[in-house]
């Protein structure tokens, strides 16, 4: 098995690693197979998801979705993050080896949960359509 | 700059000792004769397999016509295990061995199962050492086989083999016939005296790619008088018990370091033993919340495995690779299955610290520098994964989010 350089830059540099003290949603969702956790904290501001910060503990994969997923949605608005893929964050960690698919599908869930929490809230249209 | 590498692996495979790589090299090229063939060339060749079956047999304590060349551990342990169990299934149809056997073992062993054998699995407890008593406990009149290791691949641990050899050799003595002992000393060759009279084991699996020697061949002891069922059939190479023509250079290979381990173990012992307690004094006073497995008094002199708290092995791994620092782990992830090492939950640890170990195994050209520069890569390591765990961080910072989703 080996990982990409992008993946291996994800593990060496995370993105946006941490929380935020004053995120307006976290979620943290775990692997019921592996254990795999990851944690995602968002704030928003204008409409706009100014900052995500994750944590992660599990496989590397885990890991590099972990950062992708913070670096990616950071900027966009809620109703954009609701559409991001597993298979962008797949691309986003420069590619996942065979049977470790399960990192993007964590990392989609934990994005879910995290928007869920968003959801209601005046930064967030009511009826905005879900990915 | 290049990187600095640092090979902390010798458990999974030591490099070739160049006084081996010079041993086995006329057998790669001028002397190539087949050891069957009567002519010079095939003389020179079989010349060259019996000094080679005399030095691994001189390793071990045993005569040459004892031991089988053969291509590794994982096939000593197969036809040793499987090839007692087949000879003797006659008598009875249970094995007895431990849980925290290398994975061949654990496989071969499964395999009989599947095919009427019981098998009764010893517990280690956290000590990772079998008990005598255990053994005792779970021999009966149809046990034909006992099969523990020496020396455990992932924690090192030094297994009782002595005493259990006391104790088949009693009941043999009281009439149980078929009773046989095997014992996998492939780890444990590298790092601490063997002999087969002194362990009272009919069968001994090593492999020479663990004594600085090249992949690809190994040998198993047979005690002699033992019967067991070839599973290679069709040649009358190996007196009979495993047929094919014998791997030559790989063979003068294993028997120079088989030499070469006789003449140095004792001061390679002393040199890795002295590396490994300064690294473990060392990881100890800059590492936080770490664990060590195994008996540290019944190790191995080479194997440090150590959990790490809050941080998943095969991370750890990475990071340190990058450091240039080669290790192992018993994270399930790189094994590729979905349980964390069995050898590790066996020590009664949880699956986060199964999950969490690293095995740095020492060699005999292991240095003091390298010593000192693991120590410095790996709190880098540790602290860096640590930094990104929120089941470190919701032990040291608690956050108050205004909406909080947990699964």
């Amino acid at each position: 098995m080996s990982y990409s350089e992008l993946f291996k830059d994800h593990l060496a540099n995370p993105r946006n690693a941490g929380e935020l003290a004053d995120a307006d949603a976290v979620s943290e969702q775990t692997n019921p197979v592996c254990g795999d956790r990851l944690r995602l904290s968002l704030r928003v501001r204008e409409g706009r998801i100014e900052s995500a910060r994750f944590l992660a503990y599990g496989c590397p994969p885990t890991l590099a979705c972990g950062s992708a997923l913070a670096e990616l949605v950071e900027g966009m608005t809620p109703v954009e993050a609701a559409r991001v893929s597993r298979q962008e964050i797949v691309k986003a960690v420069g590619g996942l080896p065979a049977r470790r698919g399960h990192a993007s599908a964590l990392a989609v869930e934990t994005l879910a949960a995290a928007l869920e929490g968003l959801r209601g809230r005046t930064t967030l249209t009511p009826d905005s359509p879900r990915a | 700059m290049s990187l600095r590498r640092v090979y902390f692996d010798h458990s999974a495979t030591t490099p070739v000792d160049r006084r081996v790589v010079e041993a086995m090299l006329p057998y790669l090229t001028e002397k190539f004769g087949n050891p069957s063939s009567v002519h010079f060339y095939g003389q020179e060749a079989r010349a060259a397999v019996d000094r080679a079956r005399r030095e691994v047999a001189s390793l071990v304590g045993a005569r040459p016509n004892e031991m089988v060349f053969l291509s590794g551990g994982t096939e000593a342990n197969n036809l040793a295990i499987r090839g007692v169990a087949e000879q003797h299934a006659a008598h009875g149809r249970h094995v007895i061995t431990s849980s925290i056997e290398h994975s061949s073992t654990r496989g071969v062993c499964e395999a009989l199962e599947k095919r009427g054998w019981e098998v009764t699995r010893l517990p280690v407890y956290e000590e990772g050492v079998v008990r005598v008593e255990d053994v005792r406990a779970a021999l009966r009149d149809d046990t034909v086989l006992v099969t523990v290791m020496l020396a455990n691949n992932e924690v090192g641990t030094v297994q009782p083999v002595a005493e259990m050899g006391a104790l088949v050799r009693e009941r043999r003595a009281a009439g149980q016939r078929h009773l046989h002992l095997h014992t996998d000393a492939v780890q444990a060759a590298s790092g601490m005296r063997v002999n087969v009279e002194e362990l009272g084991c009919d069968l001994l699996s090593l492999s020479a790619h663990k004594l600085y020697a090249p992949k690809g061949v190994g040998a198993l002891y047979v005690r002699r008088g033992t019967r067991l069922a070839p599973q290679n059939v069709g040649g009358h190479q190996e007196r009979e018990r495993r047929g094919g023509t014998e791997a030559v250079p790989l063979v003068v290979a294993f028997g120079e370091a088989a030499r070469l381990t006789r003449l140095e173990l004792e001061e390679r012992a002393g040199h890795i033993r002295r590396l490994r307690d300064r690294f473990e004094s060392g990881v100890a006073e800059r590492v936080p919340e770490v664990v060590f497995n195994g008996d540290r008094g019944r190790r191995l002199p080479g194997i440090s495995n150590i959990s790490f708290r809050y941080v998943e092995g095969e991370g750890l791994l990475i990071n340190l690779d990058m450091q240039g620092v080669a290790v192992s782990t018993g994270s399930a992830c790189s094994s590729g299955s979905l349980e964390p090492s069995p050898v590790i939950r066996a020590l009664g640890r949880d699956d986060e610290l199964a999950r969490g170990s690293i095995r740095f195994s020492l060699g005999k050209d292991t240095t003091d520098e390298e010593i000192a520069y693991v120590l410095e890569a790996l709190p880098r390591a540790v602290e860096s994964l640590r930094r990104l765990s929120p089941l470190y961080n919701s032990q040291f910072k608690v956050s108050s989010p205004r909406f909080q989703v947990q699964s």
